[in-house]
């Protein structure tokens, strides 16, 4: 028995580490007849400033959203004990994911390389230079009008968020030191990756024409399923289903969903990047979906259950920001409305009825926020993309397909990942009497003053 | 106090008494049985000052107080309430537990 488990660890391992070195291997490759893969110097002149100033304050707005932004929404939703895990949770992510995306993420992510991955070129954040002699600064091939050092540390914040998303699926259970393992391996191995898939012009499902403006699949749609995989594999918390789980604090969570609310600007019209019309109606279209997201779930809410809940309008603009984030660039106030009001009722099945379904302890309801509202806002996207404003037509089938590739990329790859964390940390949970006693104590051994 | 936290709090008693005196206890019938949580809370005190362990004190006069908390913000439910109609037939059923299975 020992000696088969040890076998089938090794082969998995193995399998790891040819993806592993498939990755590696694959941008290195392509790099030989490729003509962008060194840092490309501008004079300072031919920049935009008005442009540099606006990613650089979207940068702060996406940054926002997660610290605070996230780290309040979460924390208010977990039980007292489990508080201050939440907040560290989220607080050591964004610090390792942000030397992960300087060491290698942004390079894979967004030079040009391989359809698959990017290239090595800018890993240590290599020609992001600035040099004050001769006036030149480097910017990168997709935004060349901004110095790359800003496009870089925007995209940054992408990562960021992204990352400290999951985290809504596996509160109150896992153990500190496995999480922040996991998830480095995620956001270089998974996230990076697709990023590359969908917004690099050479990545291959970018060059098949799917269309994602701010991150609908490649946030949101890989932070739901990777999250449902996590808690898939973690397994429910002690007590699930049968103890009332109480939320710390939902004025907590109210004040983190306003923050998201306020900072998503950054998030989708920044992703203009440019503070031209086409950022101006992504700013509206963003508004007006959180509006008509929070309304769907409030109704949806009284329908069933004859009252709405402050839970549930937060739910709800989230689930309506979601929607609009692949779609923010492309479509008219109207079908933002639509786009919303949709998101917020298949939220709202998400995060009740499917959650039922699934039997799966996604504690926060990350995949049936996060991971329907993307798929929602992914496929709506291509039915109402208007080619007057974003120059391109949509197509339903480019955009499930694209929904398919990420979905079954994420989950896979998520669960693999788990797997080689657990071999490296020996158990991802932490044991039932921590877990009875709370994670912030028996974690940090802090507590939340009274 | 709600019955969450006086499991958090009689889970670490339970961790802090098997560490430091070898007593095992019964975690979950600490938090829902006043005369073993004050039986528990005596012997935590016991050995607290016997043994020198300011700890274990700290958390028995937590547990005493958050169990007294949870006996004083028990609520009797009244014979009548506002929704019951002249003939006393009307009584609305239970509201389904609330964040138990999921939070929304």
């Amino acid at each position: 028995m020992q000696t088969r488990r040890h076998k089938a660890a090794a082969s998995g391992l193995m399998m790891v580490l040819a993806l592993g070195l498939l990755l590696i291997w694959m941008p290195a490759s392509a790099q030989g007849g490729a003509e962008i893969v060194r840092p490309t110097m501008v004079g300072q002149d031919t920049l935009h400033g008005a442009d540099t100033v606006w990613v650089m304050v979207s940068t702060v707005l996406v940054l926002l959203m997660t610290l605070p932004g996230l780290a309040l929404f979460y924390a208010g939703m977990v039980r007292r004990k489990n508080v201050l895990n939440t907040l560290a949770s989220v607080l050591g992510i964004a610090s390792v994911v942000s030397l992960l995306w300087f060491v290698v993420g942004y390079s894979w992510a967004f030079t040009p390389g391989a359809p698959w991955l990017g290239g090595n070129a800018r890993m240590w954040f290599a020609g992001l230079d600035y040099q004050i002699s001769t006036g030149m600064v480097a910017v990168s091939h997709m935004a060349p009008h901004i110095p790359e050092s800003v496009f870089a540390m925007f995209q940054l914040a992408f990562a960021i968020i992204t990352a400290t998303l999951v985290v809504g699926a596996l509160v109150e259970r896992m153990r500190f030191s496995a999480l922040l393992l996991f998830i480095s391996l995620w956001t270089v191995l998974v996230y990076a990756p697709i990023a590359h898939w969908v917004w690099e012009p050479g990545g291959w499902l970018a060059r098949m024409g799917a269309l994602d403006f701010a991150g609908g699949a490649v946030v949101h749609i890989n932070a739901g399923v990777a999250g449902l995989v996590c808690a898939w594999f973690l397994g429910p918390r002690k007590g699930y289903g049968r103890e009332a789980f109480e939320p710390y604090n939902l004025g907590w969570t109210m004040v983190g969903a306003s923050l998201l609310w306020v900072g998503w600007f950054g998030f989708n019209a920044g992703s203009a990047l440019s503070a031209g019309g086409r950022a101006g109606l992504a700013l509206t279209v963003t508004h007006i979906a959180a509006a008509s997201g929070a309304v769907a779930w409030m109704l949806g809410e009284a329908v069933v259950r004859g009252r709405g809940s402050l839970l549930g309008l937060c739910s709800g603009l989230v689930a309506g920001l979601v929607a609009i984030t692949p779609a923010a660039g492309f479509v008219t106030p109207a079908a933002a409305l639509l786009i919303g009001g949709v998101a917020g009722l298949a939220c709202y099945w998400g995060a009740t009825g499917l959650k039922r379904l699934l039997r799966t302890d996604d504690s926060l309801d990350v995949f049936g926020v996060h991971g329907i509202g993307g798929i929602v806002g992914a496929l709506l996207t291509g039915v109402l993309a208007d080619k007057s404003i974003g120059g391109v037509e949509g197509s339903l089938w480019t955009q499930s397909l694209s929904v398919l590739a990420i979905v079954g990329y994420s989950s896979v790859a998520t669960a693999l990942l788990l797997w080689l964390t657990r071999l490296v940390v020996v158990d991802l949970r932490v044991d039932a009497q921590d877990e009875l006693t709370g994670l912030d104590i028996a974690l940090h051994r802090e507590r939340l003053g009274s | 106090m709600n019955d969450t936290n006086i499991l958090a709090i009689a889970a670490h008693l339970h961790v802090l008494l098997r560490r430091k005196t070898g007593r095992v206890t019964d975690t979950e019938w600490m938090a829902c049985n006043a005369e073993y949580a004050q039986e528990i809370v005596r012997f935590s005190r016991q050995h607290a000052q016997a043994d020198h362990l300011p700890e274990l004190a700290e958390w028995a006069d937590r547990l005493e107080q958050a169990m007294r908390q949870a006996a004083t913000t028990l609520v009797v439910p009244p014979l009548l309430d506002s929704h019951t109609g002249p003939g006393g037939s009307a009584v609305p059923p239970p509201a389904p537990p609330r964040y138990v299975g999921g939070i929304r």
